[in-house]
């Protein structure tokens, strides 16, 4: 039997501790103990990308990170993408301008990919944003929208 | 080639027209913001007291029966709160599936006996967390006797199949293809496809009390659905209440209530808390059906010009051991090209799967890779381009009833979509094209989708402060419907679209049919438009006669425009002054389209409930349809046979587009599952047992970022007033249809090879 401990967790700023078995992922720590639900859980096994979040600034799959393992790192999830006055990031803004989502349920991971992929230098074309965008899958097939508002957020923030 | 000059306005799927009111404009849609903040709320969201956690149990098995379940070494795990199975269960009443299958007998349980598929429900756990339920969901012990697996149809031991009644036939095709001077035979093979939305299925089970359930459940259909759990528990439809604001992704998977969500309602019942199910990824491939494997034959005969004298079909798809799914593989054989004598078959082959169930475009989307295959082979032949082969064989009317079309733009569509791709640059010779080590194809097919029309209902709110709210049970799986009804509220009554606000998703709300068939977005305009010209009447014969109105008495009528209302000359007040002048809160208005006749609240109810209400088109004059057509470029690596599409021109006739911007994001999305079709998925299947082998994202492979080239699509549509109330054809499923055949055409061009069986990979190029 698994035992609870506590776990201390630096969220969007905040720090939240919570009483969590060690085989608690950092995905179901956000969604099921801390009912932030903007984060997604799409196959749960490091195929999709609906659980990206940033790990000390690096997108990381939510689904394959133990919560335990995310002490003392910043995690930044959808929710803290925005302005502290509520305005949009720019990949946001960009999303909703370029219709780069239908459904929505892969959206969040795709926006924190998104966000990540420009701050590494990778939005130089749009072949690179496709390459480096890959690993977020969108089944109702906004790639081509996801790639210009990829190349808008990064003119915009160049 | 006879082309007609296209007036239509290429790099998007804007008509061209600049509307005079709200609808038909490029807004961006309206829940957008709530989706890139992660604040939109989808099924498994919803926050509830005392949640617990169940855990589905799949056979391991493709066929057999159930000797014994112990459930004991779960029951005794940590925080397990209830392990169901078919011994110790709830036992529902049962209840016709999306297709009429109703299980045999009066009863129903979602807890499997006799095994009929590798991955059907055998038990489930319930505890406390997630994590203890997934732990002791591997502590339940099945005991089992083998059965025989029959896997797929291509085991010899499945047969030929069931006919189904589906026979289409006029004219004498065996007479017209003994004496065709050109016959072409050839058989066509689609994989098992999956729907894989990215979220997975599940519910929240909430017993809000004996008799009242709430589920929250991603929901094509929540009247459906409702309807579902009513029966499968005996309680007046009222007493349901299912709830589904986001839909992350349906694709057709989500239009009925499935085994796993009667599990979650027993267990949400036998234990009084509300009960959260989710399914994993990898169970998602048997907990619902995705399209199943099919194979037709086509022979058509020919004159040397490439006139079509006969078309004979033979279409095969598999289902389950013990449910019947038809996949119609007909239905745009039969309409595509005039043909004077034809012939279609149909078979169904029981193996060893879950029913299979809708994908996007069913029937239609493998019925047009085989024939457009077909029909590319025929040009080939012929030594005939296939745009002209398409051009010459092109119907006035419909083939198969005689009926004239509403609208069938297609001559447009191959006009602007050769145009814009450079079609006339083509060299027709296979391996004739190439750049390096590339080999380039280009290749080209058509689609078609029915236009299918339900009743509606909506209520329209008109506040106190001049806003609006549309309210229905429809839903928005990405498709753009509270966007859509926003704008056909704000054209019918003259307000800033920023005035309304849409609220769907809840079976409370006033009713609507399944969102399938690509039916919803014209069926609901309508309701909305009907519903919005009624509150508008209606509010401004209270401008006009309510003893309190500054208005009174000013003129024979109101004109609303911008939010304000007025005298057709002279100034006018805001609709909030004129509310707060009548003392009225809000003005509220419900109406539906439902024909006049069909009034008994039963009858309303199986309207909106059940398939019955689908109309077809048997009783319209005019064959309603939307149309299509792909130009595709394929680049083979000479030496590794890799497949790259590197870029995609269609042009689609689907009438007015209620927001050119979001069915736009319709069209390329439909384009990339086709490209996914053609070249990427299949359900791999052991043939031993029956087992999805590639039960995952990784071995079912859908299209990434990655595969996707550029796309560019044109609108040749214009408004069809025939074909619906506001002028819209079908939108959502038409543009897969004919993305694959154009892509196999393109790799025949592009290496000389006929690949006549889905999915294309460098293996079979080898």
């Amino acid at each position: 039997m698994a035992s609870v401990r506590p776990v201390k967790l630096d969220i969007n700023g905040k720090e939240k501790t919570l009483s969590l078995e060690p085989r608690v992922t950092l995905l179901d720590a956000l969604r099921e103990h801390l009912h932030m639900t903007g984060t997604k859980k799409g196959c749960d096994q490091g195929q999709c990308g609906a659980c990206t979040v940033h790990v000390d600034g690096q997108r990381v799959l939510a689904c394959l990170t133990l919560a335990v393992q995310s002490e003392g790192s910043a995690i930044t999830t959808i929710e803290g993408l925005a302005g502290p006055d509520g305005t949009p990031h720019p990949v946001q803004q960009a999303f909703i301008e370029e219709d780069a989502f239908q459904c929505g349920y892969c959206t969040p991971g795709q926006i924190m990919s998104a966000v990540a992929c420009i701050r590494e230098g990778r939005a130089g074309s749009d072949d690179e944003i496709r390459e480096f965008m890959a690993g977020n899958l969108c089944r109702c097939g906004a790639y081509p929208n996801i790639v210009s508002a990829v190349r808008k957020a990064a003119e915009a923030t160049a | 080639m006879t082309l007609i000059e296209p007036r239509v306005k290429h790099g998007d799927a804007s008509d061209g027209t600049t509307p005079s009111g709200p609808l038909g404009r490029e807004i961006v849609r309206t829940d957008g913001p709530l989706k890139v903040q992660g604040a939109a709320t989808y099924a498994l969201e919803h926050q509830l007291e005392g949640l617990l956690h169940c855990v589905i149990v799949q056979s391991t098995v493709g066929a057999g029966r159930i000797v014994a379940v112990d459930r004991s070494a779960a029951e005794a795990s940590p925080g397990v709160r209830l392990v169901l199975d078919a011994g110790y269960s709830l036992m529902l009443r049962s209840q016709p599936d999306f297709f009429g299958n109703k299980p045999e007998g009066d009863d129903y349980t979602p807890f499997a006996t006799d095994i009929h598929h590798n991955g059907e429900i055998v038990a489930a756990v319930v505890a406390d967390t997630l994590e203890q339920a997934q732990a002791a969901a591997q502590r339940v012990r099945v005991e089992v006797e083998f059965g025989p697996v029959i896997a797929t149809h291509d085991d010899p031991r499945a047969g030929h199949g069931n006919p189904v009644p589906l026979d289409k036939d006029w004219g004498d095709p065996d007479g017209a293809l003994a004496e065709a001077p050109v016959v072409l035979k050839a058989t066509y093979e689609t994989p098992r496809e999956y729907n894989v939305p990215i979220e997975p299925h599940g519910l929240i089970a909430h017993w809000e009390a004996d008799d009242r359930l709430t589920i929250y459940e991603p929901s094509q259909w929540v009247d459906g659905m409702a309807n579902h759990y009513a029966t499968w528990f005996g309680l007046p439809f009222e007493n349901v209440r299912v709830v589904s604001p986001f839909v992350g992704g349906g694709f057709g998977s989500k239009g009925q209530a499935l085994p796993h969500s009667a599990v979650a309602a027993i267990a949400a019942r036998m234990l009084r808390r509300p009960v959260k199910l989710a399914v994993s990824r990898p169970q998602t491939f048997t907990a619902y059906g995705g399209r199943p494997a099919t194979r037709q034959r086509l022979k058509l005969g020919a004159t040397e010009e490439g006139q079509l004298l006969a078309i004979d079909h033979d279409g095969s798809n598999e289902t389950a051991a013990n449910a019947a799914f038809i996949e119609t593989l007909g239905i745009v054989t039969s309409m595509m090209y005039a043909v004077p004598n034809f012939r279609s078959r149909q078979r169904i082959v029981p193996v060893n799967t879950v029913t299979p169930g809708a994908f996007r475009a069913p029937g239609k989307n493998p019925s047009a890779f085989a024939l457009e295959c077909a029909m590319d082979e025929l040009a080939v032949e012929l030594g005939l381009d296939p745009v002209e082969l398409r051009l010459r064989n092109e119907p006035d009317v419909d083939p198969e009833t005689g009926k004239p079309w509403s609208s069938r733009r297609l001559r447009e569509a191959y006009a602007a979509g050769a145009d814009a791709f450079g079609w006339t640059q083509r060299n027709p010779v296979p391996r004739s094209m190439r750049e390096g080590r590339q080999l380039i194809g280009w290749g080209m097919a058509c689609g078609t989708h029915p236009v299918y029309s339900s009743p509606g209902e909506a209520m329209v709110r008109i506040l106190a402060d001049g806003s609006v709210e549309v309210l229905s049970s429809a839903i928005d799986m990405g498709t753009g419907t509270y966007t859509i009804l926003a704008q056909t509220a704000a054209d019918a009554l003259g307000v800033p679209v920023e005035q309304v606000t849409t609220k769907l998703g809840d079976s409370r709300l006033p009713r609507a049919p399944v969102a399938g068939g690509s039916q919803l977005a014209n069926l609901m305009t309508a309701a909305v438009h009907t519903t919005a010209l009624a509150a508008r009447e209606e509010l401004i014969a209270l401008g006009l006669t309510d003893p309190n109105s500054p208005l009174r008495d000013r003129a024979n009528t109101l004109i609303i425009a911008d939010g304000r209302i007025a005298p057709p000359s002279g100034e006018g007040i805001s609709i909030a002054e004129l509310m707060a002048a009548i003392g009225r809160d809000v003005l509220e208005v419900t109406r539906d389209t439902l024909p006049r006749k069909e009034r008994s609240s039963a009858e309303r109810l199986k309207f909106f409930t059940t398939l019955g209400g689908m109309e077809r088109g048997t009783s319209i004059p005019k064959s309603r349809h939307s149309f299509c057509t792909h130009f595709v470029e394929v680049r083979v690596d000479e030496d590794f046979g890799t497949i790259r599409v590197s870029r995609v021109v269609s042009a689609l006739d689907a009438g007015r587009l209620y927001n050119p911007k979001l069915a736009d994001s319709q069209f390329k999305g439909g384009i990339v599952m086709g490209i996914g079709m053609a070249l990427l998925e299949e359900g791999i299947t052991d043939p031993r047992n029956g087992r999805i082998l590639s039960a995952n994202l990784a071995d079912y492979r859908i299209p990434t970022n990655a595969d996707i080239p550029h796309i560019e699509t044109i609108s040749v549509g214009i408004p069809d007033y025939d074909a619906t109330l506001l002028g819209g054809k079908a939108v959502g499923e038409l543009a897969i249809v004919g993305v694959a055949p154009a892509i196999a055409n393109a790799v025949f061009h592009a290496t000389g090879k006929r690949i006549r069986r889905l999915p294309i990979t460098l293996e079979s190029l080898m």
